[in-house]
C-alpha cells in the first residue's frame, strides 16, 4: 500500500477489508465460463456432428406455409385432445407439488435427496415408455409419468425456496415438531414464492403432457407428431398454435378460486382406464425388467451380460450424450445472452414485447419438434440435438433474465449508460450471477434432454432405451435408464458443488 | 359441443367399467399413413362387430412396441402386426395364433430407394455404390423397413450396416423413409413396397428426387395375430369367426385402409423364417 | 461569483396525488454555487436532486445514494463507466475486454486522489463500504463535469477523510449540489444552504449570513 492512501484506509468506519480469496467474483465467474467453453469446444470433437447438405428448401416452405395456414378437419377431436393435455397438467402438477412439499420437508436426509435426485433424473418420456409396459396407453401411465420426475423437481425446488426464508418466523415455533414447524412457519412464509414456482411448473407440465402425446397418450402431441410425420403441416400448425395459446393464456383461463372445479373436471376428462392385470405387473417388476442370467442366479453370465451393454451401448452413447449436453450447455448460454436484452423493456424500450414473444415461443415449443426440423436442415447427426436443446434453453433462461433485468431496472442509478454500453458495462454483469446459477441449474435438464433426444435417431443414450424397447428388451431399457439416471444425479451434483464453490444463490424462477 | 364431449367423456368413465369385459378390442402397428386411424380403423371396427355380434373397439397406437404392449397386456385381443411384431408380440403372449395374413403378405418385399443425387443407377443385385452413404431404415421393429432389409444387405456385402454407411438412422415408419430420402437427409433408404406403391399411386411421391434402386427378394410379412383365451372369453369358436371375419372381408374401402387386395389364411409357421433372421441378426433371443 | 441560473424550479411538487414528496418547490441555483442541501431524513432531498438532475442530465456529475457499482467489473471498469459518453461504443467494448492504456493512466490518477489507487484490479465486492463509496466518487469525478451532484458522497467515511474528499470534490467542479447529514460540513464548505423538511423548503440562506442554531431547527420536530 502507497503512502497516502495508507493513511486514508486507517480512518474507514467499516474496520478490515472482507476476508475473501485473491482473484475478484467477476475473475471467477469469467474463468469458470471459460473453462465450460474450453470443455464445450473439446466436446464437439467428440460428438457426432456432421454437416450434410440435404435438400431442405422445398420441406421448409411446405412446413412455412403451413404454419400460416392452421387447418383441423375435426374440432372436436382437437379440442378433446387439449382437454386431455390440460388435464393431465393439472393433476400431474397437483399431486406432484404435494409430494414435493413432503419431500422437501425431509429434505436435510440424504435417503431423500437422493431419491428425489433419482426419480428427477429420469425424463417424463422414459417414465411414460416405462409404465406404459404395464399400464397401457392409459390415464394412470400419463399422470405417473408427470408426476414422478415433477415430485422430484418440486421437493429440490420447495427445499431451495425454504433455505432462502428468514428464519426469525420459525424460530418461535422451535419446540414443536418438524411437520408443525412447516405447515405454520416454512410454507405459509415461503409460499409466495412456491405458488409463483409451481405456476411455471403447470406450464412445465402442459408441456411434458403435450410430449407425451408422442407415444401415444391421446394429448395434443399424439395430433402434432402424427401430422408432422404426415407431412401434412397446416394440421400440425393447428395443433401447435392451439399448443402455443393454450400455454400463453393460461393467466386469462386460470382463476385460482376455481382450481377444485377444475381439478375435478380433470379426473372426469381423464381417459378411460383399462384392465390391469396384477400378475403381469408383478412379473414386470419381478422378471422383466432383469437380465435373465441375473434371474437364474449365474452371477458371472449376468456379469457378463452388463459388460456387454456397457461396452456396446453404454460407453458410445455416454460419450454422445456427455458431448451434446456440454455443447448445448454452453450454446444455450450464449443464446439466453443474446436475447435477453431484446425482452427487456429497460434495454430495447417499447418493442421489448417482440423479443418476448419470441422467447415465449422458443420456451413453449417442444424441444423434440424443435430438432426435428432443424434435423431437415442439418441433416442427422448432433448437431439438431444441440441446436433445439441451445434455442429451447436459451430461450427459457432469457426470459427469465429478461424479467430479473425489468424489475431491477427501478434500482438503477438515474445516469445509467445507454445502448450497448448499458448490456455491457451494467445490465449483463448485474444478471451475470443469476445467468449462471439459472444454467447450472438448467444442466441437469439438459442432461436429461439430450438422452431423450436419442429417440430421433441420435446415438444418445436414448436411442438405446428406445432400441431395446423396440426390441422388447425390457431388461436392457431398465438398465440404461438406470445409467441415464445416475448421470443426471452425478451432474445434479456437480452442479450443486459448482454452485456453491462460485458462491452463487439459487436463482430466481 | 365442449359439454358434449365432457358428458360423453364421463358416461365413457361409468359405464368403461361394466363394458369392458365383453368389448373385443384391436389395434394395427403405425406403420404408415397416420392420419385419421381412428375414422379408418373404426370401419373396420363396425364390420368386425356386425359379423362377431360384440362389441369391436379400436385403439390406436405410436409405435411397433406399444402395439405387441397392449397385446401383451390384454388391452387388445386381436392386432395387426408386421412379420417380427407378430413374432416377438406371440412370443410374449402363450397361445397366440397367427390367424390370416394380407394376401400381398405372402410374397412381401422390400424397395431399396436412393435420392437422385447420388445417382445410383437401379439393379438386379444390391448396387455397390450404396456403400459409404447415408442410409436410413423404417422403424427399428419393422420387418420390412429394417428386419429383411438388414438381412440382405448383410448378405450381399457381409458386414453390418453401421460398418457399411457412413450413417444409419431409423426414420420411424416408412411414409418417413421416402419423405427423408427424397428431401436428402439421408440418402439411401428401406420402404416397404406396398407404401411406396401406394404413394406413388397417390402422387405423394417426386419420382424426380428419390427412385427404387432395387427390390429384395419375397418373405412373409404382416398377419392378424389373436390372443389364445379368445374362445373361453367370448364363447367357443369366437377364434374361427374372427378369422372368416377378415377373409370374408370384401369392402375395398376397409381393405385399403391396411393397404390389401384380400385377406389369407396364415399360420405361426409361416412366420418361421423371420424368426430365424430375427435371431441370425440379433434382434431376437 | 455566480452566474447564470443552471436550474430553476417553480412550484415544482412531486409524488402520487396523496403522497406528495414535494411540495410546491421554487428556487433557482445559478452557475458557479456550491449548494448543501440539509434536512432529515426523508425531507425529500434525494427526490429534489433527481428532479434537478434531469434538468441537465448531460451536464451533471451524479453520485447517488444507491451507488450502481457493478460488482463483476473491475474498480477501473467501474470508475471508467464515468467516461462512456465520451467515448465511441466500440471503444469502450474494447475497453472492456482491454483497457486502452491512456484511460488506465487518468483512472488511476482518479483513484489515486482518492486512495485507491492499488484497489484498481479488485472488484467493489471486495471492498469496505468505506472504499465502494470512493469508488462511486471516482465515477463522478471521471465523469469531468462541471457540475456535481451527490447525494450523501461521503456517508460512509470517518468524517476527516469525508471531509478532505468533500473539498476535493467542490475544488473539481465549478457548480455543485450536494444533499449532506452534517450542518457543519453545510456550513463550512458550501455558499448557499437549502433545508428542506416534510417535501418544502424551510430556508434558503447564504452561508455567511447563517448561524448554526438556525440550521439546527431544522432538525427538531414541529
Amino acid at each position: 500500500m502507497g503512502g497516502k492512501s495508507v493513511s486514508l484506509a486507517k480512518g474507514e468506519k467499516s474496520k478490515g477489508e472482507k476476508p475473501k480469496g485473491k482473484k475478484s467474483t467477476g475473475a471467477r465467474f469469467r474463468d469458470l465460463s471459460l473453462w465450460f467453453v474450453l470443455v464445450a469446444i473439446v466436446s464437439l470433437f467428440f460428438a457426432d456432428i456432421f454437416l450434410y447438405q440435404p435438400d431442405p428448401w422445398e420441406e421448409f416452405t411446405r412446413i412455412g406455409w403451413g404454419m400460416v395456414t392452421p387447418f383441423w378437419p375435426d374440432a372436436n377431436e382437437l379440442l378433446m385432445s387439449a382437454l386431455y393435455t390440460v388435464s393431465f397438467a393439472l393433476l400431474g402438477v397437483a399431486v406432484s407439488a404435494a409430494l414435493g412439499v413432503l419431500l422437501a420437508i425431509w429434505f436435510h436426509w440424504r435417503v431423500v435427496r437422493v431419491f428425489s435426485a433419482v426419480i428427477r433424473s429420469v425424463h417424463e418420456i422414459f417414465w411414460g415408455l416405462l409404465f406404459m409396459q404395464v399400464f397401457g396407453l392409459s390415464a394412470l401411465t400419463g399422470l405417473l409419468a408427470i408426476i414422478i420426475p415433477f415430485a422430484g423437481i418440486f421437493a429440490k425446488v420447495f427445499s431451495d425456496v425454504f433455505h432462502q426464508q428468514s428464519s426469525a418466523t420459525v424460530d418461535t415455533l422451535a419446540g414443536s415438531s418438524r411437520l408443525s414447524r412447516f405447515f405454520y412457519g416454512w410454507i405459509p412464509q415461503a409460499w409466495p414464492a412456491m405458488r409463483s414456482y409451481i405456476r411455471y411448473r403447470f406450464e412445465c407440465a402442459l408441456r411434458s403432457s403435450a410430449i407425451l402425446g408422442f407415444i401415444g397418450l391421446p394429448t395434443l402431441g399424439f395430433h402434432l407428431e402424427t401430422a408432422f410425420r404426415q407431412g401434412d403441416y397446416s394440421e400440425a400448425a393447428a395443433v401447435f398454435w392451439v399448443f402455443l395459446l393454450l400455454i400463453g393464456t393460461v393467466r386469462f383461463w386460470f382463476y385460482k378460486k376455481l382450481l377444485p372445479a377444475y381439478l375435478l373436471g380433470a379426473v372426469f376428462m381423464l381417459p378411460e382406464m383399462p384392465p390391469v392385470n396384477a400378475s403381469f405387473v408383478w412379473q414386470f417388476f419381478t422378471q422383466d425388467l432383469w437380465p435373465s442370467p441375473l434371474l437364474n442366479g449365474d452371477l458371472p453370465g449376468a456379469m457378463s451380460w452388463y459388460g456387454n451393454v456397457l461396452a456396446d451401448e453404454v460407453g458410445p452413447a455416454l460419450i454422445q450424450t456427455i458431448a451434446i449436453t456440454q455443447a448445448a450447455l454452453v450454446l444455450s448460454g450464449v443464446m439466453a445472452l443474446a436475447w435477453y436484452p431484446f425482452a427487456s423493456r429497460w434495454l430495447v424500450g417499447r418493442y421489448y414485447w417482440v423479443g418476448r414473444f419470441k422467447l415465449l415461443v422458443l420456451r413453449s415449443v417442444p424441444e423434440l419438434m424443435l430438432a426435428y426440423l432443424f434435423m431437415l436442415l442439418f441433416g442427422p447427426s448432433a448437431l439438431p440435438a444441440i441446436f433445439a436443446l441451445a434455442l429451447h434453453n436459451g430461450g427459457l433462461i432469457a426470459f427469465l433474465l429478461a424479467n430479473h433485468s425489468q424489475d431491477a431496472s427501478s434500482q438503477q442509478r438515474l445516469d445509467s449508460p445507454s445502448g450497448l454500453a448499458r448490456y455491457f458495462y451494467q445490465d449483463l454483469p448485474q444478471r451475470y450471477p443469476a445467468f449462471l446459477a439459472l444454467l447450472f441449474y438448467r444442466w441437469e435438464v439438459i442432461m436429461r434432454e439430450s438422452a431423450m433426444m436419442g429417440v430421433l435417431g441420435i446415438a444418445t443414450l436414448g436411442f438405446y432405451v428406445d432400441s431395446a424397447f423396440e426390441e422388447i428388451r425390457f431388461d436392457k431399457a431398465f438398465f440404461l435408464i438406470l445409467v441415464a439416471a445416475a448421470l443426471n444425479v452425478i451432474v445434479d451434483s456437480l452442479s450443486r458443488r459448482l454452485r456453491r464453490a462460485a458462491g452463487l444463490k439459487t436463482p430466481r424462477m | 359441443m365442449m359439454l358434449r364431449s365432457v358428458f360423453a367423456a364421463a358416461a365413457g368413465l361409468l359405464m368403461s367399467a361394466a363394458a369392458v369385459a365383453e368389448t373385443f378390442t384391436f389395434t394395427a402397428i403405425p406403420d404408415a399413413d397416420e392420419s385419421r386411424l381412428n375414422a379408418r380403423f373404426g370401419k373396420v371396427a363396425d364390420y368386425l362387430s356386425e359379423q362377431l355380434g360384440v362389441d369391436v373397439k379400436y385403439i390406436p397406437v405410436k409405435s411397433y412396441p406399444a402395439a405387441i404392449t397392449a397385446f401383451r397386456n390384454d388391452q387388445v385381443q386381436l392386432a395387426w402386426f408386421g412379420g417380427l411384431s407378430g413374432v416377438q408380440a406371440r412370443a410374449l403372449v402363450e397361445g397366440s395364433e397367427a390367424i390370416a395374413q394380407g394376401y400381398e403378405d405372402q410374397f412381401f418385399k422390400t424397395y431399396i430407394i436412393a435420392n437422385t443425387s447420388t445417382e445410383i443407377e437401379a439393379s438386379d443385385e444390391l448396387p455397390e455404390d450404396i456403400k459409404g452413404k447415408t442410409f436410413t431404415f423404417g422403424s427399428k421393429g419393422s420387418t420390412s423397413g429394417r428386419l429383411m432389409p438388414e438381412f440382405f444387405i448383410r448378405e450381399a456385402f457381409n458386414a453390418s450396416p453401421d460398418e457399411l454407411f457412413s450413417r444409419v438412422g431409423f426414420s420411424g415408419d416408412h411414409s418417413r423413409t421416402i419423405s427423408q430420402v427424397q428431401s436428402g437427409v439421408y440418402q439411401v433408404g428401406a420402404v416397404n413396397y406396398s407404401v411406396w406403391d401406394t404413394e406413388v399411386e397417390e402422387g405423394k411421391i417426386d419420382t424426380d428426387k428419390v427412385k427404387v434402386i432395387w427390390t429384395t427378394p419375397t418373405y412373409p410379412d404382416y398377419q392378424w395375430t389373436i390372443r389364445g383365451d379368445v374362445d373361453a372369453r367370448y364363447g367357443e369358436g369366437f377364434k374361427e369367426k374372427v378369422r372368416t371375419a377378415l377373409l370374408d372381408m370384401k369392402d375395398e374401402d376397409l381393405l385399403a385402409s391396411f393397404p390389401r387386395k384380400s385377406f389369407v389364411p396364415a399360420s405361426n409357421d409361416d412366420y418361421a423364417p423371420i424368426e430365424r433372421t430375427g435371431k441370425a441378426i440379433g434382434l431376437l433371443d | 461569483m455566480p452566474g447564470q441560473a443552471m436550474f430553476q424550479l417553480t412550484g415544482a411538487s412531486f409524488g402520487h396525488d396523496d403522497q406528495l414528496v414535494l411540495h410546491d418547490i421554487s428556487l433557482e441555483i445559478r452557475d458557479g454555487e456550491k449548494v448543501a442541501l440539509v434536512g432529515p431524513s426523508g425531507a425529500g432531498k434525494s427526490t429534489l436532486l433527481s428532479l434537478l438532475w434531469k434538468q441537465q442530465p448531460d451536464a451533471v456529475a451524479l453520485c447517488p445514494q444507491e451507488s450502481g457499482l457493478v460488482d463483476l467489473l473491475s474498480t477501473y471498469q467501474n470508475i471508467y463507466m464515468g467516461g462512456l459518453s465520451r467515448f465511441s461504443t466500440l471503444y469502450n467494448l474494447i475497453n472492456l475486454i482491454r483497457p486502452w492504456a491512456a484511460r488506465r493512466e487518468e483512472v488511476a490518477r482518479v483513484a489515486r486522489t482518492l486512495g485507491i489507487e492499488e484497489k484498481l484490479w479488485n472488484s467493489p465486492d471486495q471492498l469496505s463500504g468505506g472504499q465502494r463509496q470512493r469508488v462511486a466518487l471516482g465515477r463522478a469525478l471521471y465523469r469531468n463535469k462541471s457540475v456535481f451532484m451527490g447525494d450523501e458522497p461521503v456517508s460512509s467515511l470517518d468524517p476527516e477523510q469525508g471531509e478532505q474528499l468533500l473539498i476535493h470534490v467542490l475544488q473539481q467542479h465549478t457548480t455543485a449540489i450536494v444533499a449532506i447529514h452534517s450542518p457543519e460540513l453545510a456550513a463550512k464548505h458550501f455558499d448557499r444552504i437549502i433545508a428542506l423538511k416534510d417535501g418544502r423548503i424551510f430556508g434558503d440562506w447564504q452561508a455567511a449570513e447563517l448561524d448554526l442554531s438556525t440550521l439546527e431547527t431544522v432538525y427538531q420536530d414541529a
